[in-house]
């Protein structure tokens, strides 16, 4: 199937759900100003569907649009791709949003022209309530298949010596402008009040420098990190191409060293691994 | 006026000549670290090579007059001695786009005009040089100066105007205030201008590919539209991210803050940005512009209806950055467009 008759389905079924009154809107994408970007969508009635698209370039995550209204009074309709429904599993299990509030159309996705695609592990959708076609390779994409290893950008920075690694995780905060796009756009950060907005509390300085940029960066990256679905998202946002993504990969690999095969927002009911608590702990730190 | 000739050749004894007495500012890098950095003396000549003309900073030169963070003065918690930062020296920015040079006037309408001058930035203000850079060719599909009272030949607050000639071996030089003769001058002793002759001519400037239809009571239109519900349809996609302020030349907001470390408080001006969720709340924590609808309805009215009514002039020189780098396609000529339909 081409992308075109793919968008056109789409198109009509986000149209009948209008029509039907079954959701109160549907998120998708549409076309921007120049080719080679899209944008977040909402379709709001029927006559909106004609403006979706589906091509190459329908790269950004759906997801997190679904935090900016967590008790709506009908379902809200989402078209999600693998990535998307990853992030719905975490959003769902990180009681952010509730599973029977969503009425999600599974689009299985052929991989987008974005560098992230390439190391991507789950194309297919893993949470739907209809898929709109057929899945045309197996669901998932298993790590020998990947164009890229999981965690290239871990790598990249893994492979410098160390003295190599602080100068460049220097630079990185350097370069930081701290406009928070990361946080913003990243589908598993989903604190209502963000630390960094608690005003005069003192936990996030306003100075434009290094040292304050530091502090988000690594607060930013544990506080997602064994939660980050390796969507890239905020990679792609960031303004000043910074290589974020390697943060949580690390987080994610070293969680994989200590408890084997470890993949965020694969299943709806399953914890974050850092979430965990067991009361039969051995360790007598807690 | 008189026009000279500045061969390329000739750009690191032109660069080394400002060192001398000012800070140089100039774009260095690429891609996304293509910025405004301040050269240094010490290897003038490497520095030249270092300088990068092709292409619109991903950041605006904004910052070399308003700092993204600046002590305004400090306290000694022991002594209570009061310390000021050291004023800034002569400086000049050197290669700025039109568009960039045309957001000064903005920034000093907010920093200079109606009836208050802020000390840091007059003192910066007056110091600077601004050595302009005409467009030989746009910059990005997304510019749309020409359509905001600019173009990309404007010599709009320029003290000094440089034209790149059609062989693209050197720049055609113009001597267009005070400040710029005291460069000529200077220039003129380290011998680095030479005379134009008929053959160094300018190609004609580009045109934007980016046409926006803006009316001229834009404000008003917009203003009156304050309730529609389109503005709903425009923030849908916003993110609430600070990208689209702290890339813009024009943007100004300014948080102040205190900060205690080593034996001393200080009190900081620094970059603030209206899509923060944080910055319209009030004490007691009501926030008149609760979601982004309302923050990015501001952040536009603001731009194109409060500011025109102020100062008489639109706060968006139509340099194009955000539209390129919004990550969610928000997009201020489009805004502009459909005021113009209202
Ligand atoms: S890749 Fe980035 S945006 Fe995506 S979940 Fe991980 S931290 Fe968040
Ligand atoms: S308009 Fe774009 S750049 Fe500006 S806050 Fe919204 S998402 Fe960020
Ligand atoms: S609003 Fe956008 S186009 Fe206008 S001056 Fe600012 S960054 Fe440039």
């Amino acid at each position: 199937m081409t992308n075109e008759q793919k968008q056109t389905l789409m198109r009509e079924r986000a149209a009948a759900l209008m029509k039907d009154g079954a959701v109160s809107y549907v998120i998708g994408w549409r076309e921007t100003r120049f080719p080679g970007k899209t944008a977040i969508f909402f379709v709001r009635d029927e006559k909106d569907a004609d403006m979706l698209v589906w091509d190459e370039y329908t790269i950004p995550l759906t997801a997190k649009y679904l935090t900016e209204n967590r008790w709506p009074d009908k379902k809200i309709g989402i078209f999600a791709r693998g990535c998307d429904s990853k992030a719905i599993n975490r959003l769902i299990s990180d009681n952010q949003v509730e599973r029977e509030n969503l009425y999600i159309i599974g689009l299985p996705c052929e991989g987008k022209k974005d560098d992230r695609c390439l190391s991507c592990t789950q194309r297919d959708p893993l949470i739907y309530d209809e898929l709109l076609w057929e899945p045309e390779n197996a669901t998932g994409t298993s790590e020998t298949d990947l164009q890229r290893a999981r965690f290239f950008r871990a790598e990249e920075v893994e492979s410098l010596p160390t003295d190599a690694r602080f100068a460049h995780w220097e630079d990185v905060y350097a370069r930081c402008i701290r406009c928070y796009a990361c946080r913003n756009v990243c589908p598993v950060c989903t604190c209502r009040e963000c630390y960094v907005d608690m005003h005069r509390t003192g936990f996030q300085g306003k100075h434009h420098d290094a040292a304050e940029n530091r502090v988000f960066g690594v607060t930013r990256a544990f506080h997602v990190g064994d939660r980050c679905i390796e969507c890239g998202e905020c990679e792609r946002v960031c303004p000043m191409g910074l290589p974020i993504l390697g943060q949580t990969q690390k987080i994610i690999k070293t969680i994989e060293g200590l408890a084997g095969t470890y993949e965020a927002g694969m299943d709806p009911e399953a914890d974050s691994f850092l979430g965990k608590f067991d009361l039969d702990d051995k360790d007598t730190f807690m | 006026m008189t026009q000279k000739l500045l061969l390329k050749s000739a750009l690191p004894a032109a660069l080394t000549a400002l060192l001398a007495d000012h800070a140089v500012f100039a774009p260095t890098g690429e891609a996304e670290r293509h910025a405004f950095t301040c050269l240094s003396s010490a290897e003038a000549s490497e520095t030249a090579d270092a300088v990068n003309l092709d292409g619109l900073t991903t950041i605006s030169p904004k910052e070399i007059l308003f700092p993204r963070s600046e002590t305004l003065y400090g306290i000694g918690l022991e002594n209570g001695e009061i310390s000021t930062p050291e004023p800034t020296g002569p400086t000049v920015i050197f290669g700025v786009r039109p568009c960039d040079v045309r957001s000064i006037a903005n920034l000093d309408c907010s920093f200079l005009e109606k009836g208050f001058v802020d000390t840091a930035y007059v003192q910066r203000r007056e110091n600077l040089t601004i050595i302009a850079l005409a467009c030989k060719e746009l910059q990005s599909p997304a510019c749309f100066c020409d359509s905001m009272g600019g173009g990309p030949a404007s010599a709009e607050g320029a003290d000094i105007m440089l034209t790149e000639t059609a062989d693209g071996k050197a720049f055609l030089v113009s001597f267009l205030t005070a400040k710029g003769e005291a460069i000529e001058k200077l220039w003129e002793t380290a011998s680095v201008l030479t005379e134009p002759n008929s053959a160094d001519t300018a190609p004609p400037p580009p045109v934007c590919t980016l046409k926006v239809d803006k009316p001229q009571d834009l404000p008003a239109k917009l203003m009156a539209a304050f309730d529609d519900p389109a503005w709903e349809r425009l923030s849908e996609s916003c993110l609430g991210c600070g990208t689209c302020s702290y890339i813009c030349p024009t943007c100004y907001c300014f948080d102040i803050d205190t900060e205690i470390s080593g034996g001393k408080a200080e009190q900081l001006r620094c970059w603030d940005c209206c899509m923060f969720s944080d910055y319209s709340r009030m004490a007691g924590g009501h926030d008149p512009r609760p979601t982004k609808k309302e923050r990015l309805r501001n952040r536009f009215l603001h731009k194109l209806a409060y500011f025109d009514e102020r100062h008489g002039r639109t706060l968006c020189v139509g340099c194009g950055r955000c539209i390129a780098k919004c990550p969610s396609g928000v997009d201020i000529a489009h805004v502009i467009e459909w005021g113009g339909t209202l």
